[in-house]
């Protein structure tokens, strides 16, 4: 290290490499991404919430914990890599996305579950609105339309195949209990009301 | 956090004039109607290109950010304030998180903004060029450089591309604790010994003029500054977030019993703005352009924790995986 740091842990850190000298990232060094959905309370809808990058599924469903629930109500989440999510074209006013989506006839072989996740609301996120058996995303899709739709405009539709969701599993509910005791992270914590009042008084 | 008054970057060509105009038209409605542009959306080019830019630049203000900070850690007073920086310093790379991620959306790779963070070719607020000397200068950087970037994060959140936007919000919620606790830190030095009192005094005239720096200079209107007004890529200007901050913040300082190093500071009665004395720009530009007394160490300790974890990186990586744009 060449520069003389204020902070002592700096100062220790070991000499790698040439100071400013950058070794170019290879590519997917930061992994690929994957895509997180949270439950927010007991039966609400899982929505999508953003992207975590990760090695893999599992720990792609470490750092969504990391990333996602830190602070913001969660009963429970889940992800899946991004390459599996199949997209609709996205419509705006009254154009259905739904509309937009070939019909597939029905299609031979082994029918497996698909979670389809509808946007209702441009600017709000997709959110879970529920499975069919299908034996391909675009023949889930198709199927949604009928089977989930409601009246509503849906301005995207997203198939994923159940199997590839890592999914919470009753084991994994002991992540969210860490420390008993977090009110240190609450604004509600910091109350420094009563010790300003009286100093402002004292200052009269 | 994040350091406000972004420096857009200059288009050579006039790129507008390049766009279909149907297209553009459909965008600009759009947009006028409230409605948020997603990542699928047609976008003009200058659009996606200041996004990238401005979202980029906020992801490292974040990362930097936490430096300055995080030295304090282990010499907080107490162990409740240790434990509240370290969840704040948390929180700081948490949303840089967020913010590569929405950035991606608009198609710059995570690793290429990283490699441009270390080389020093993608800016971050200038503020965090300097050093945190004192655990008082720590408090001036909970609070009120959090108050300023809180300031901007809300104006921002109201912009028009969704990914940045629900970000944004995500961040401004987590942000309320920070402001909070910057605070009460200070509260507790006004109203301490006169040694603390002074402590935090010192900070103030340390940190005053990067402070009036972290808005910006002065926006210089021109076509791009206004187009990108109309296409709610930014949402008021830096003058007008500098004031903003002024009135929200200057007569909490004064009402602790603090001084401010700018003789020329007040509220203008006539115009509701603030007077005050122009901050050194020379300053400002010689700094963000690498000669403030961190930089270097700031990018060497970015540089650093690169190399250090190549080796995990390489070891975890997947002969499988394959890059995609994020959805959303």
């Amino acid at each position: 290290m060449t520069v003389n740091s204020l902070d002592p842990r700096v100062n220790r850190l070991p000499a790698i490499g040439v100071p400013g000298q950058i070794v170019p990232k290879a590519p997917l060094d930061q992994f690929g991404t994957f895509e997180v959905f949270v439950q927010p309370k007991e039966g609400k809808s899982f929505q999508h919430e953003g992207i975590v990058h990760a090695p893999n599924l599992e720990m792609a469903y470490v750092l969504a914990k990391e990333a996602f629930t830190r602070r913001f109500l969660c009963t429970s989440l889940y992800v899946t890599d991004t390459r599996n999510v199949y997209i609709s074209p996205l419509t705006e006013g009254n154009t259905d996305a739904y509309d937009l989506i070939p019909e597939v006839p029905s299609q031979p072989g082994e029918k497996v579950s698909f979670e389809i996740y509808h946007l209702v609301k441009r600017g709000k996120q997709h959110t879970h609105a529920g499975t069919v058996l299908a034996s391909t995303p675009q023949e889930a899709m198709h199927l949604a339309r009928t089977a989930i739709k409601k009246d509503k405009t849906v301005y995207n539709v997203w198939a994923i195949r159940t199997s590839e969701i890592r999914f919470t599993t009753p084991e994994d509910s002991d992540l969210w209990l860490t420390l008993a005791e977090k009110k240190f992270r609450d604004a509600s914590d910091y109350k420094g009301g009563d010790k300003l009042k009286e100093f402002l008084e004292r200052a009269k | 956090m994040y350091g406000g008054g972004n420096t857009f970057e200059g288009v050579k060509t006039d790129s507008i004039a390049l766009e279909d105009p149907a297209r553009l038209a459909e965008f600009e409605a759009r947009i006028d109607r409230g409605e948020k542009i997603e990542p699928a959306d047609w976008m003009p080019q200058l659009y996606r290109k200041q996004l990238i830019r401005m979202i980029e630049q906020h992801a490292h203000s974040e990362i930097i950010g936490a430096l300055p900070e995080g030295t304090w850690i282990t010499r907080a007073p107490g162990f409740k304030r240790k434990l509240a920086l370290m969840a704040k310093v948390q929180d700081e790379v948490g949303h840089a998180q967020l913010l590569y991620s929405a950035a991606e959306t608009l198609g710059k790779s995570r690793e290429q903004m990283i490699q441009d963070l270390i080389s020093g070719k993608s800016k971050y607020s200038n503020i965090f060029n300097y050093p945190a000397f004192t655990w008082a200068d720590s408090c001036f950087i909970s609070w009120l450089v959090d108050a300023g970037a809180i300031v901007n994060q809300l104006a921002n959140a109201k912009g028009s591309y969704g990914p940045y936007c629900r970000a944004l919000d995500r961040i401004c919620a987590e942000e309320s604790f920070h402001l909070k606790f910057g605070h009460h830190c200070v509260i507790y030095l006004a109203t301490g010994t006169e040694k603390q009192r002074q402590m935090f005094q010192e900070a103030i005239n340390r940190w005053w003029t990067p402070m009036m720096h972290f808005f910006g200079p002065a926006d210089k209107i021109s076509t791009h500054t206004e187009v990108l007004m109309k296409w709610k890529v930014k949402m008021s200007s830096n003058d007008d977030t500098r004031n903003q901050f002024l009135d929200m913040y200057v007569p909490k300082i004064w009402e602790l019993g603090f001084t401010i190093p700018d003789p020329k500071l007040k509220k203008n009665a006539e115009t509701g703005r603030w007077d005050y004395t122009e901050p050194d720009w020379e300053e400002f530009k010689r700094v963000i352009n690498g000669d403030g007394p961190c930089n270097k160490e700031r990018l060497e300790v970015r540089r650093i924790a690169e190399e250090r974890g190549r080796w995990v990186r390489e070891a975890l990586r997947s002969p499988k995986a394959a890059y995609v744009t994020p959805l959303a």
